[in-house]
């Protein structure tokens, strides 16, 4: 039966209009003023033992206990009982059980006589149980909260008016009990969601506010917490030994992991400050936050640090990565693996072997936390390292705060109105391609004499020997353009420092399609009656410089032409 | 779905998805678990942090008494999250034939 009041006619009224009508006027003021003090806002303890007492004194009962049903390990657990401690008991069990499953009232005058009845309570609190009266306790919304029990009459057994009044007291205390356990979820939940807002705050309180200045280099970070915080922190800072590139993400949500992950940068920052190496660094660290966190967490964790006037970056890996670099020479992006397990998941005894990556100009190292690539959006479909992949090919040479911004504007249209699950940290770091040098020349055969002023201008000191042989060949390109080429806009040459020497780049719009390696080889083994005017020059210009490539674009018809040359490659005499 | 099986030999089998809200029930199944055991993953499609966050707890229980993790039937998917978070380093994996 249901324990609402006003279902409980048949068995206690006999006016329809008040069901309260037949209980003895004192039974009936002991309800109320049960009700009125179950009206207050109580915690679930203050409650339950608030609504036994009353419950004991009301039926004169010697104890009164209430078992409160757990639906996630189906049991029934009693919370309070006078003088014993928590009980578990699997649901159906006892007369407990047979009253939760029939969700209707049992009255056992003598329980020793009841099958039902489960002896090993009474062994093991050493009270003896004579008779109990049991009531299902069902929440209004008809879902079983748990029972109560009346034990032992004090002179006697319960009757019928005891059974009436207990159902009364029974719908009372479901109520109360109902709206005490949803009060503590909600008080739960604010102090989660309170707990969380601290460890955002903690969290995000280390990043770096503003990125670092370091000629030649582009940085830039960025840290995009979830909703339930995660655990990822970066650093971008200047040190004594350089640019100090951190991504770290702790395993889990919530305080924890945040604080670890703040205390890994703070102890990061310590130990580069006091002049560690990196890899000192790297298994102190590993073994201090393990002995700190729990046996199933861990950091993955890149921590590295770039010499700037080498161009070298040393990193070791827990875990972290793929660790992406892209080559701006070609557009490759070469995916590292981690150098070792994350932070604090093992002890280490010896330490961890750094890696070393070289930035050539305009290469860039992408740490990309896994809530980028992992992120889904409604229907489940993750956003993918393909589409990162992508991102990065388009955006690569570009300023970093302007791929960083792709990858989140790609993102956010991707994923929709889902919610961030997982942190999302994104640490680039790019070399500024060697900013070159760059002028228009009319295409006149007299413009030559500009051009040569210009090469000398731009061609470094340190390249100076290599001028002779690249105003040969931007000389042979040049002519080639004024008297073969259709169009008359000026072309472009472009003259930029590379390892080791200079890479030359001549544009030339409105051209038709022209390419260098298509043009045949002059043979010059010929006798001299055989060889034809012409072709020389091409020729020598693949003999002198390292590499020369050709691309012609038929949509702008645009043709342009680069070539390298280094100190590597000896100079062919040009009067050859 | 995810389900984790170990059989009396010692040998764990683990089905689905091993994600944050299964990893309760990876830990309470492989936390019965002694000596050196072998995971059958040949059925695991996907596993999250917080699987590796159970098969590392294991791990180090294991250790401690000489024992350790085997984990076999590894697929390239999977591979590739233990290559890349490192975990290579502490497990001995065994790839999909």
């Amino acid at each position: 039966m249901s324990a609402e009041p006003q279902n409980l006619e048949p068995a206690i009224a006999t006016d329809a209009a008040s069901p309260y009508a037949t209980l003895p006027p004192t039974a009936f003021e002991q309800v109320l003023e049960v009700t009125r003090l179950l009206a207050a806002p109580f915690d679930l303890a203050t409650m339950l033992a608030t609504v036994t007492a009353a419950a004991r004194h009301v039926l004169h009962a010697e104890r009164c206990s209430v078992w409160l049903h757990d639906a996630t390990t189906d049991e029934m657990v009693l919370e309070i009982a006078s003088d014993m401690t928590r009980v578990r008991i699997p649901f159906g069990h006892g007369l407990v059980g047979a009253c939760a499953r029939s969700r209707e009232r049992i009255n056992v005058p003598d329980c020793y006589a009841d099958p039902r009845f489960d002896r090993e309570t009474d062994r093991r609190s050493g009270f003896r149980t004579r008779c109990i009266l049991s009531l299902p306790l069902i929440g209004h919304d008809g879902e079983l909260v748990g029972v109560m029990q009346l034990l032992n009459r004090t002179d006697g057994v319960f009757d019928a008016a005891d059974e009436r009044l207990a159902v009364v007291l029974a719908a009372q205390c479901a109520m109360a009990l109902q709206r005490a356990r949803m009060t503590d979820a909600l008080i739960e939940g604010e102090q989660m969601r309170q707990q969380l807002a601290l460890a955002r705050l903690v969290q995000t309180s280390t990043l770096p506010a503003t990125m670092p200045v370091l000629p030649g280099y582009d940085c830039f970070g960025l840290s995009r917490p979830a909703e339930a915080t995660g655990g990822d922190t970066f650093d971008l800072a200047l040190i004594d030994q350089g640019l100090l590139v951190v991504l770290g993400d702790a395993t889990g949500h919530g305080i924890a992991p945040a604080l670890s992950v703040t205390q890994m940068h703070g102890m990061l920052r310590m130990a580069f400050r006091l002049g560690a190496d990196l890899e000192t660094i790297f298994v102190e660290l590993n073994n201090l936050l393990g002995e700190r966190i729990a046996d199933d967490r861990f950091i993955t964790a890149f921590i590295g640090v770039l010499d700037p006037a080498t161009h070298v970056l040393r990193y070791i890996s827990g875990g972290q990565g793929p660790i992406l670099h892209r080559h701006a020479a070609d557009g490759r992006v070469s995916r590292h693996r981690p150098d070792t397990f994350p932070l604090g998941a093992m002890p280490m005894t010896e330490r961890c072997a750094a890696s070393t990556l070289v930035f050539e100009p305009g290469d860039a190292l992408l740490l990309l936390s896994d809530g980028l690539a992992e992120a889904h959006d409604a229907v489940g479909d993750v956003f993918g390292s393909d589409r990162v992949d992508a991102l990065i090919a388009a955006h690569g040479d570009g300023p970093m705060a302007a791929l960083g911004q792709a990858l989140l504007d790609a993102l956010q249209a991707f994923v929709g109105a889902s919610p961030q699950d997982d942190d999302i940290t994104l640490v680039l770091v790019k070399r500024e391609a060697a900013r070159g040098q760059q002028r228009a020349f009319e295409r006149r055969v007299d413009a030559l004499a500009h051009l040569f002023s210009f090469t000398a201008e731009a061609i470094p000191v340190e390249h100076r020997e290599l001028a002779g042989t690249i105003d040969f060949v931007l000389e042979e390109l040049f002519t080639n353009v004024v008297k073969y080429g259709a169009g008359r806009a000026p072309v472009l040459v472009t003259i930029r420092s590379i390892e080791n020497g200079v890479e030359v780049t001549l544009d030339e719009p409105e051209a038709e399609p022209f390419d260098l390696a298509d043009a045949p080889d002059v043979d010059i083994d010929l006798p001299i009656e055989q060889r034809e005017p012409g072709g020389l020059g091409l020729h020598l210009i693949r003999k002198l410089v390292d590499a020369v490539t050709c691309t012609y674009d038929p949509q702008s018809r645009h043709n342009r032409i680069t070539f390298r040359k280094t100190h590597l490659q000896p100079s062919t005499p040009l009067d050859a | 779905m995810f389900s984790i099986d170990v059989e009396t030999d010692g040998r764990a089998v683990m089905v689905g998805r091993l994600d944050a809200s299964q990893a309760a029930t990876a830990q309470q199944a492989l936390d019965r678990t002694q000596g050196d055991v072998t995971v059958d993953c040949s059925a695991l499609e996907y596993l999250s942090s917080a699987g590796l966050g159970v098969l590392l707890k294991t791990q180090k229980r294991l250790m401690a008494a000489k024992g350790g993790l085997r984990l076999v039937g590894v697929n390239r998917a999977l591979q590739e999250i233990f290559t890349y978070s490192g975990f290579d380093k502490i497990f001995q994996i065994v790839p999909a034939a």
